[in-house]
């Protein structure tokens, strides 16, 4: 269904190019995301003091009129660039019915400054502004979005770059892309909807008809095997995404794959792409057919480069890469959302109005043994899973044998996990009986690619952080979840269930364990320190979010230097509308 | 200075959500969200062996939030052109809570009878014990107490074969045990009775889906034996046509 759907709408994709559409394009483009870029040693149009005003205006999005939240008419919103060293004045006007706010992502400023109602201060009421001030002390690449209810759905979203002090931006043109996922309903039915019937959005269960072409192929007793741990946890294996191609209109820099949204390179030169994952829920997979791509930056920050053919980024991630094009020849920017349910594509190119083939959307991927156990053991020699387990299954699965394959030893690997001994409550469906690193795997639907796959272990910080110091004490955080009721939280607690914040000593330097006890991915945002991950890496990586695949452990170096309160949640939108939530206090 | 604040905020509202929450007179960055929902599970028209042709309904409304719902749930049937009043074979107001991650526990009060101003009704004491068991199994079982002390068990449970997106395949099982003897109400203690029945279904979308089937309805044990003396039948099948809609 989902396939037949998706060539539809690819077909409808190639004959729908219509007049209106095309006029369109002139209103729709964000003013800052144009086809030229920027290039190296060109003037910095930093205004000293930004008016952002925030509205409801009808604009077309695709090929229809939506009614997105804009920023100075536009959506996404203008491209904020900063330079590193001045003091940032952004005066915020609500011009909207309802309170809103912006939340300056992965930046370092203080907590009156971070802009989440009921943590940093009280929102923006309708018709007031809000003076953001803060000292500009890093550079790279960022963003910002409301943090009022569900209004980043809306795309109340925009792109923030930092230039660095001397200007070089170590290539000679740089393109800043923003991907974002779009729907023509109101965001707050597709909450209900997510909330009232499971699996609202997902068109890609396993059919019956699969099945026994399963037993057909691999006979009865091992599809059975591979049924039966799913029947037991209640669970689907395609449940990839929450929100998908069903509704989503995806769209880079606010265009769909239609209006083809193009930037210009000259062969030759070096070209530096600032990627952004602006999504309220849809994790993208992103490649450039035929073109190489050298990480350099990681959630704005510098890592030491890598050439990866393709990478995952999560909602919320930026990765920076370098790309070289030497043919005077179009080449697609391929973002595939990861359940496969639909993608945006944009231009690299030499001269305006070309275009490159199209990528198909490849198959959808399925969680659970045959995409990481038995199935693809086989192949690689790797165990790629891991032990799920129901609460009460007990140790059903000891046929799984655990084969890892680090090449470093990670300190997470040597920590024991605590699981309460009722599991966590009715809020969380299922415990990770035995959560393992999972940091060197490409992530669900890459782990057979043929190309290189960014992974979280290839990240190299490219220098030291200033903090060098050993954690003086851990805390551990559990991803906790409910799909039949549409419940996340930590630790089986939704943010209305706790009694207080996350305490965080001032000055100390800690280590965060988090565990994935749920079946799906989750971005982990905090806000106002940097999370240095533990990757078997030095410098370790740092980031302002860290994804968790099914059943993973991961650990994160954080210095608790920022006094106050500060959000930290899943950066799905919907899941942190459901309750995956906290409020970190330093002091 | 936010700890005390939230101290103070926790002691005088507890269970309420006080969590960071830095000053008095801001929002909650996150709030408890409730909602509710109607379900015809069936709304349907059914012919019969007989060639009777019943209306039937089988719903179920709710509202509140993760943990605590009020619940509303009613069955019942009308025989089409027969001059007989509707059949009520259930109207309940319950509370229910969620015991585990599948499994809410829910009690209240029923009643059922046919609807008309002379019928009297019989009332009940209701506990339900209502989920996804193991394997996608959807369940609900329910025990009835009513005003003469009569107890009887209510089992009722789906299951869906997902053949395309948008279509199902759906049987469904059903079956009744009174666990004492009841004069008044004409049942007899043991297995009483069992419905089997399949259907198509195919969703226009999500919220409107409609449906084809079929069913086998079959008395049981001393019920059945009561039935035979009488010299009605035990059994009956039919054909449905009909809907699962919510909204």
């Amino acid at each position: 269904m989902s396939n037949e759907f998706n060539k539809g709408r690819r077909k409808f994709i190639k004959s729908a190019f219509t007049v209106a559409s095309a006029l369109a394009i002139a209103k729709v483009a964000p003013t800052w995301a144009a086809p030229q870029g920027r290039s190296f040693k060109d003037q910095i149009l930093t205004n000293d003091e930004i008016d952002l005003t925030i509205a409801k205006s009808p604009l077309l999005v695709g090929n229809k009129v939506g009614a997105p939240i804009t920023i100075n008419g536009q959506m996404p919103g203008p491209l904020i660039r900063l330079k590193e060293g001045q003091r940032a004045k952004l005066n915020v006007t609500n011009r909207l019915s309802e309170d809103t706010s912006i939340h300056w992502h992965g930046i370092i400023l203080p907590e009156n400054m971070d802009g989440v109602p009921g943590v940093s201060f009280e929102g923006i009421k309708p018709g007031r502004t809000f003076k953001y001030r803060y000292d500009v002390e890093q550079n790279g690449t960022y963003w910002y979005h409301s943090h009022s209810g569900l209004q980043e759905q809306l795309g109340h979203l925009g792109p923030l770059v930092i230039e660095p002090k001397d200007g070089d931006i170590g290539a000679d043109r740089e393109h800043t892309i923003i991907l974002s996922d779009w729907t023509f309903e109101d965001p707050d039915t597709v909450f209900r909807n997510l909330k009232v019937a499971e699996g609202y959005y997902n068109y890609q269960k396993r059919t019956i008809f699969e099945t026994f072409e399963d037993v057909r192929q691999q006979g009865l007793e091992k599809t059975w095997k591979q049924r039966e741990m799913w029947g037991q946890m209640r669970m689907s294996p395609r449940d990839i995404a929450d929100v998908t191609g069903s509704t989503y209109t995806y769209l880079m820099n606010g265009r769909d794959s239609q209006m083809n949204w193009s930037a210009l390179f000259k062969p030759g030169e070096k070209v530096r792409l600032r990627i952004i994952n602006g999504s309220a829920m849809s994790f993208f997979d992103v490649r450039i057919p035929g073109l190489e791509m050298t990480v350099v930056a990681a959630d704005g920050q510098p890592v030491k480069p890598v050439p990866v053919d393709e990478f995952r980024i999560g909602v919320a991630e930026t990765y920076d890469v370098i790309v070289q094009p030497k043919q005077n020849k179009p080449y697609t920017i391929y973002a595939e959302s990861f359940d496969r349910s639909g993608y945006v594509r944009g231009t690299l190119t030499p001269e305006l109005g070309l275009e490159a083939e199209v990528p198909e959307l490849r198959q959808v991927p399925e969680r659970g043994m045959a995409a990481m156990g038995m199935g693809a053991m086989a192949m690689s020699g790797d165990m790629k899973g891991n032990s799920m387990n129901m609460k009460h299954m007990g140790g059903n699965n000891s046929h799984m044998t655990h084969k890892m394959t680090h090449k470093k030893e990670l300190p997470v690997e040597n920590i024991k996990i605590k699981h309460r001994e009722s599991g966590h409550g009715a809020g969380a469906a299922m415990i990770a009986t035995n959560p393992v690193s999972r940091l060197h795997e490409p992530g669900i639907g890459l782990e057979d690619v043929d190309h290189k796959v960014l992974v979280y272990t290839d990240l190299v910080g490219a220098h030291e952080w200033p903090d060098t110091r050993e954690p003086e004490r851990q805390i551990e955080l559990h991803l906790t979840g409910n799909m039949e009721r549409y419940m996340w939280s930590f630790d089986g607690k939704k943010f209305t269930e706790v009694d207080g914040p996350v305490q965080f000593h001032h000055g100390e330097r800690l280590r965060l364990v988090m565990v994935n006890d749920t079946m799906m991915d989750h971005p982990i945002h905090l806000h106002g320190m940097w999370m240095e991950l533990e990757n078997g890496q030095y410098p370790r990586p740092r980031k302002h979010t860290i994804s968790l695949k099914p059943s993973e452990k991961v650990s994160l170096l954080i210095t608790a230097d920022a006094p106050g309160s500060w959000a930290f949640h899943c950066h799905l939108l919907y899941h942190m509308k459901a309750g995956m939530f906290r409020v970190v206090n330093v002091a | 200075m936010y700890g005390k604040s939230l101290l103070v905020g926790a002691a005088l509202l507890p269970g309420l959500a006080v969590a960071g929450h830095a000053k008095e007179d801001w929002p909650e960055p996150v709030k408890e969200y409730y909602t509710g929902q109607v379900l015809f599970d069936r709304l349907e028209l059914t012919r019969t062996n007989e060639e009777e042709n019943l209306a039937v309904w089988d719903m179920m409304a709710w509202y509140g939030g993760d943990y605590h719902r009020a619940v509303f749930k009613s069955e019942g049937e009308n025989v089409q052109d027969d001059g007989e009043p509707t059949d009520l074979e259930s109207a309940e107001l319950l509370y229910g809570y969620l015991v585990s991650p599948f499994w809410s526990f829910q009690a209240g009060i029923g009643t059922r009878g046919t609807l008309s101003s002379d019928a009297s009704m019989e009332n009940y004491a209701v506990v339900s014990f209502m989920g996804l068991a193991p394997y996608w199994f959807e369940m609900d079982n329910s025990l009835m107490v009513n005003e003469e002390g009569d107890v009887q068990f209510v089992s009722e449970t789906e299951y869906e074969w997902q053949l395309t997106q948008t279509s199902y395949l759906q049987p469904r099982i059903e079956f009744t045990a009174n666990l004492t003897d009841s004069d008044k109400y004409e049942r007899q203690s043991g297995l009483s009775n069992l419905r089997v029945g399949l259907r198509y279904r195919h969703e226009i979308s999500r919220e409107f889906a409609p449906y084809i089937g079929v069913y086998w309805n079959g008395a049981l044990g001393n019920t059945a034996d009561e039935m035979k003396r009488m010299g009605e039948d035990t059994t009956e099948t039919g054909v449905v046509l009909g809907a699962r809609v919510w909204f």
